[in-house]
């Protein structure tokens, strides 16, 4: 009965299925190990997850709208490279933080107006913006490291009334990602587009305008991102980001978003992307071969997909059941 | 113009090599136009794989990664044994369990393409990581060093090697009904179905394929670098990805050929080895390969073919 009304729920609210994986991960993790359950390793758990956490909130709505953007990895590393140079040359803060932001909301609103204005697909559009984002960064820094002012850790290990400033940060974007979805017109016409792009048009939404916000937006979440990682790692490296793109989108995807649009929750990618940290943490504590982590990331994700499709095509023998013992009576 | 229509590529490939043969004299020399043969072999092989598995309507993110893993394991089994066939055989193993492992989920599990192949691409690359514990595996025969620098009739061995894989894969999808299924299936997989074509089998073949192609370039990959290093593929998805729509071969399935996608990497080749020349650095290239690859698509679809790509 009990386990009816949660695969109930859990087919409704996608969300809930990868928040119930991670509750059963970390009571598993909690037996294993005893400081699991501790205030400072959950705060630890959060703060390692804050990043991907936020770009996934913005990949969440790009991939409602069936597109995808590879790029977002290179945006984090175009924030990090801008925020130091402009740090060194001008060391005005507020200069700092308003460029970058204004540059990854642009870069995200660019890929938008690429993949809207010319027919190339997303996946090949933002491969290719991933490719020159990241080569102009590199240009930009000259393929140094720069580290940034200790003031600047504040944002990445710093405390506010005890809570890590991470942790906020994560909060108030998820807050914002979520009102933008559910209580503004945005976040109802990126699910429309998702559901049927066509349908979408023909009723007159404006499709282009709404892509670009959503891409913009996405590029405006991965800015903040970017600065939070330049904060924990105190400079700017050349690996920051390579790679991170598949990360986002499995935590997007282990959060019940469709990737053929217009289904997702924010919340789900949110958990998603903590339930990533997770596997790591528990890895970390069987003192795991990193290499390993790969392996077991993509098991997670096949399997994530692979009972998702399963649920999926029950469900739909069981309605195609009901509708067959309708039409019997 | 029907010849520019069906190979908007070739615009591109002339303008490039005319431009770098008159800013730099080197270019257009046999040893560089050797070098540039040769360095482009695992591209060329990994490419043709992801051209099938374009024109069935699917995408295989993976083929990068599996080349690492394939040539890792390869390099380990030629450490360990001396012999170069039996490398070679392993190569071609590892890419194919891991292309069937991507076409029963696809095809017979009906998972999505972009994210089975994302993971497995993870899987291949922590496989390759933990084979190797990290590092280039050590002890390769000196038949595979040699062979990377062999020359048959002023053409890289290597080359060769990609040169016959191009023209089976060529007939196959020109000659065999295999080859007309796979199109059928990409253009059309609802009417594939209808006319009797097993598309579950279909596509498991197509992915069994671009896993078999990773595997060789892979074992290529042991001969053009001298090691199996198990971050070789780790870098490569953008240009075999990119070669094969510059080329003019469209991701929506049906449209495009193995042929545009020899122009495809000719063009990323060239355009490579000529800034290489000119003394542009990477991060510059990245730039310009960048900017290429999405005009030279949007070209594709402008001018070339009718269909999203």
């Amino acid at each position: 009965m009990l386990l009816k009304g949660l695969r109930d729920i859990a087919s409704r609210q996608k969300w809930v299925a990868i928040a119930m994986a991670t509750i059963v991960l970390g009571g598993i993790l909690s037996v294993v190990s005893p400081v699991f359950l501790t205030l400072s390793n959950f705060q630890a758990i959060l703060v390692q997850a804050s990043v991907t956490s936020i770009m996934a909130i913005g990949m969440t709505f790009i991939i409602l709208t069936a597109g995808i953007d590879i790029s977002v990895g290179a945006i984090l590393f175009v924030t990090s490279a801008l925020f130091a140079q402009l740090m060194i040359s001008t060391e005005s803060y507020l200069l700092a933080f308003g460029v970058t932001i204004i540059c990854a909301t642009s870069l995200g609103a660019l890929n938008g107006i690429l993949v809207i204005r010319f027919a190339v697909s997303p996946l090949i559009t933002t491969l290719a913006t991933y490719s020159i984002y990241r080569g102009a960064a590199i240009h930009l820094t000259g393929a140094q490291n720069i580290p940034v002012p200790r003031e600047m850790g504040f944002l990445g290990n710093g405390r506010i009334l005890g809570v890590p400033v991470p942790i906020l940060i994560l909060i108030a974007v998820t807050i914002l990602g979520i009102y933008v979805l559910n209580r503004t017109r945005l976040g109802v016409y990126a699910r429309a587009i998702g559901n049927s792009e066509r349908s979408a048009k023909e009723t007159n939404l404006p499709v282009g305008r709404v892509t670009v916000a959503i891409y913009a937006f996405s590029g405006f979440v991965t800015g903040i991102a970017g600065l939070v990682l330049l904060a924990r790692v105190g400079g700017l490296q050349s690996g920051i980001g390579i790679g991170i793109e598949f990360t986002v989108i499995a935590a997007v995807i282990l959060g019940g978003t469709k990737l053929t649009g217009g289904s997702g929750t924010v919340i789900g990618s949110v958990i998603g992307a903590i339930f990533l940290v997770l596997i790591d943490n528990g890895l970390n504590l069987m003192n795991a071969s990193p290499y390993i982590y790969d392996i077991v990331r993509g098991s997670v994700l096949l399997a994530a997909v692979a009972i998702d499709r399963y649920s999926a095509v029950r469900q739909r023998a069981a309605l195609d059941a009901q509708r067959a013992s309708l039409i019997a009576s | 113009m029907t010849l520019l229509r069906t190979y908007p590529a070739l615009v591109i490939i002339c303008a490039l090599a005319v431009g770098f043969s008159l800013l730099s004299p080197y270019f257009a020399s046999a040893g560089n136009i050797e070098a540039m043969l040769g360095a482009n072999a695992v591209v060329l092989i990994a490419a043709v794989g992801m051209t099938v598995v374009f024109l069935a309507g699917g995408i295989d993110l993976s083929i990068s990664t599996v080349i690492s893993a394939s040539a890792v394991m390869s390099g380990l089994v030629m450490a360990a044994t001396g012999s170069v066939a039996l490398g070679a055989l392993t190569a071609l193993a590892v890419g194919m369990v891991f292309g069937a492992l991507n076409g029963i989920l696809i095809g017979y599990f009906s998972l999505t393409p972009f994210i089975t192949t994302m993971a497995t691409q993870l899987i291949a690359r922590g496989v390759a990581f933990v084979m190797s514990a990290g590092i280039a595996v050590k002890g390769t025969p000196f038949f595979m060093l040699d062979f990377g620098f062999m020359v048959w009739f002023g053409i890289p061995a290597l080359t060769i090697v990609a040169l016959v894989v191009v023209v089976l894969a060529l007939v196959a999808m020109a000659r065999t009904t295999w080859g007309r299924q796979v199109m059928l299936v990409g253009s059309n997989a609802q009417a594939a179905r209808f006319s009797g074509v097993n598309v579950p089998a279909v596509t498991f073949s197509v992915y069994l394929f671009s896993g078999a192609m990773g595997g060789i370039a892979g074992f290529i990959s042991i001969a053009n670098l001298g090691n199996a290093i198990p971050g070789v593929g780790d870098t490569l998805l953008l240009i075999i990805i990119g070669a094969v729509v510059l080329g003019g071969t469209g991701m929506a399935g049906g449209e495009g050929s193995v042929g545009r996608t020899v122009l495809g990497v000719g063009i990323l080749a060239i355009l490579t080895n000529g800034l290489n020349l000119l003394g542009i650095p990477f991060y510059d290239q990245l730039i310009i390969q960048g900017i290429l690859i999405f005009v030279g698509t949007w070209m594709a679809t402008r001018f070339g073919s009718r269909r999203e790509i």
